[in-house]
């Protein structure tokens, strides 16, 4: 367990130096300041903006896993989708980039997936009702 | 983190002092957090699925890189085949990146609490490995955020894409091989359900919970993370994969309506117009022009293979041209000898690329005239296009104007 801690330690700052080396040193990154900023940009506003909402939302929702599965489920796919939605139709002139009207797809899956998961409430809710547990 | 150094760890670990109490409030308060998922098994579990999908990623990127990019030594040694070996790698690389989007996401919130951690810097160690975890962090939300909006050709940012992705690739593994050795014990402790926990790691003391609630939500957030990955795959991944096409909601791309896709058009690159005395130039010991009805005149060779771009995307198609080898060996040029290809692009990253000598030998490597049975339309490189297997879209330059050994 020794060893193999002092190899993953050493071995992993050493691709550290490497990474961050390589991008202050290469010659078309002209401003690793940018990326800088730009990492510790996201690093603020997800753990300053986003997971505050999600533990806000979490607190909000205790008691109903099926809910917070949704969200879970729609907040995920939403990271994925969105940048679509926003993006759809500037294309550069390039009709095969892009082509799905996302938006539309973005609705239909939020409306199918959120009855899917009011079905899955309904059922688990009666089930509990039909069977109440022994306390 | 062993809470209680030797004497003779404290002298290069001296331990720091706490800030006052009173400034203790908020998420910093005992038992902010009170949901038992935030707990080192939960953290393990998805630290897991997380681990191998970047470790994952972060092989097909440098296979990607190196494919790209090959360093002079490697050149001469990159195989051509699997033919679909590059369609699959980068497929992987972006499917596995899409999947780190929860994965990631669910981790964060899983470890949220010890952002919190009362005192914030026991001593220099613990202040350094907090350092090398904000590193961490950092580092795999930038990879995140910059990848996927590639795929959808979006640059809002002020760097270059290829370099910065690709150096904070190296550090974000080096950061993830460092928290690996930090965590280690904690790691082994809850590798298995029901591990016992050390001493050394106090098992955090479970809140009251309401009955209604099951005993741990561990169970209800591993769940909810399998469903979110796995949406996530399912509406993203048939740009990709062929059989997954009809789930495909929302990528970037949609190969198989409205033809194969271009990452870039004849009018971008501005060949929608190709000169009417256009001929191909073959430099080497015996060199010559040739115009289309020459090339059309030559043998003709059809091969099935795969445009398959960086950006994840890849799609079939059926080319017929002219083997590059038989164009080389016209002019004199030896098998065994790498070729440098010049696009009529005015300008552009990929104008001028360079083929290494297993693909300009390959007998699958064409100077493609036709795809799909029609000559090629300016998008795709009309009045000629290279094509070879195993190798990323952008290399496969359109609109050819020059070919010459290297």
């Amino acid at each position: 367990m020794r060893i193999l801690r002092g190899a993953l330690l050493l071995g992993g700052l050493a691709l550290l130096a490497c990474g961050l080396v390589g991008l202050l040193t290469d010659p078309y990154v002209t401003g690793p300041l940018g990326v800088l900023l730009w990492a510790a940009g996201l690093v603020a506003l997800h753990d300053g903006l986003w997971l505050p909402l999600v533990c806000a939302l979490g607190a909000a929702t205790t008691g109903r896993p099926v809910l917070r599965g949704w969200l879970v489920v729609a907040a995920a796919v939403g990271a994925v989708a969105v940048p679509a939605v926003l993006r759809a139709g500037d294309d550069h002139g390039n009709p095969t980039l892009l082509p799905l009207p996302y938006l539309r797809h973005w609705l239909l899956f939020l409306a199918v997936t959120a009855a899917a998961a009011a079905l899955a409430a309904l059922v688990r809710r009666s089930v509990r009702k039909a069977r109440p547990r022994g306390r | 983190m062993d809470r209680d150094p030797s004497p003779a760890r404290r002298r290069f670990d001296p331990p720091l002092p706490a800030p006052p109490a009173a400034l203790r409030r908020g998420p910093f308060r005992p038992g902010a957090f009170r949901s038992p998922a935030h707990g080192p098994r939960t953290a393990v579990v998805l630290g897991r699925w997380l681990g191998a999908a970047l470790l994952l990623c972060f092989a097909t990127g440098l296979i990607s890189h190196l494919l790209q990019d090959p360093p002079g030594w490697l050149a001469p040694h990159l195989p051509p085949r699997p033919v679909n070996g590059y369609r699959t790698t980068q497929g992987l690389h972006v499917i596995a990146g899409l999947a780190a989007v929860p994965l990631a996401g669910a981790k964060l919130w899983t470890v949220y609490p010890r952002l919190f951690e009362w005192p914030p810097a026991r001593g220099v160690l613990h202040l350094l490995e907090r350092l090398s975890i904000a590193l961490l962090v950092a580092a795999v939300l930038l990879e995140l955020f910059t990848g996927l909006l590639n795929t959808l050709q979006w640059y809002p940012w002020p760097f270059p894409f290829r370099q910065t992705h690709y150096w904070t690739a190296w550090t974000a593994v080096g950061a993830l091989l460092v928290h690996l050795a930090v965590k280690a014990p904690v790691i082994a402790a809850h590798w298995r359900r029901a591990g016992a926990v050390p001493p050394s790691v106090p098992p955090p003391v479970p809140p009251p919970v309401p009955p209604s609630v099951p005993p741990s939500g561990r169970r209800a957030v591993l769940a909810a993370t399998a469903a979110a990955v796995g949406a996530v795959t399912l509406t993203t991944a048939g740009q990709s994969v062929p059989w997954l096409r009809a789930l495909d909601l929302f990528a970037p791309r949609r190969p198989g309506t409205g033809g194969l896709p271009v990452n870039r058009t004849a009018a971008q690159a501005g060949t929608t117009a190709v000169p009417a005395d256009w001929r191909l130039a073959v430099d080497g010991p015996a060199g010559y022009l040739i115009g289309l009805g020459g090339l059309r005149g030559l043998p003709q060779t059809t091969a099935d293979l795969p445009i398959a771009c960086v950006e994840g995307w890849s799609a079939d198609a059926r080319w017929t041209g002219v083997r590059l080898s038989d164009l080389l060996r016209r002019a004199g040029i030896p098998a065994g000898s790498a070729v440098r290809i010049t696009s009529l692009e005015a300008e552009g990253p990929y104008r001028v690329t360079e083929m290494p000598a297993p693909y300009a030998d390959d007998p699958l490597t064409l100077l493609a005239l036709d795809l799909d049975g029609r000559p090629l339309t300016p998008d795709h490189g009309f009045p000629a296009r290279i094509v070879a297997p195993n190798r990323p879209g952008v290399l496969q330059t359109k609109w050819v104007a020059r070919i010459e050994a290297v």
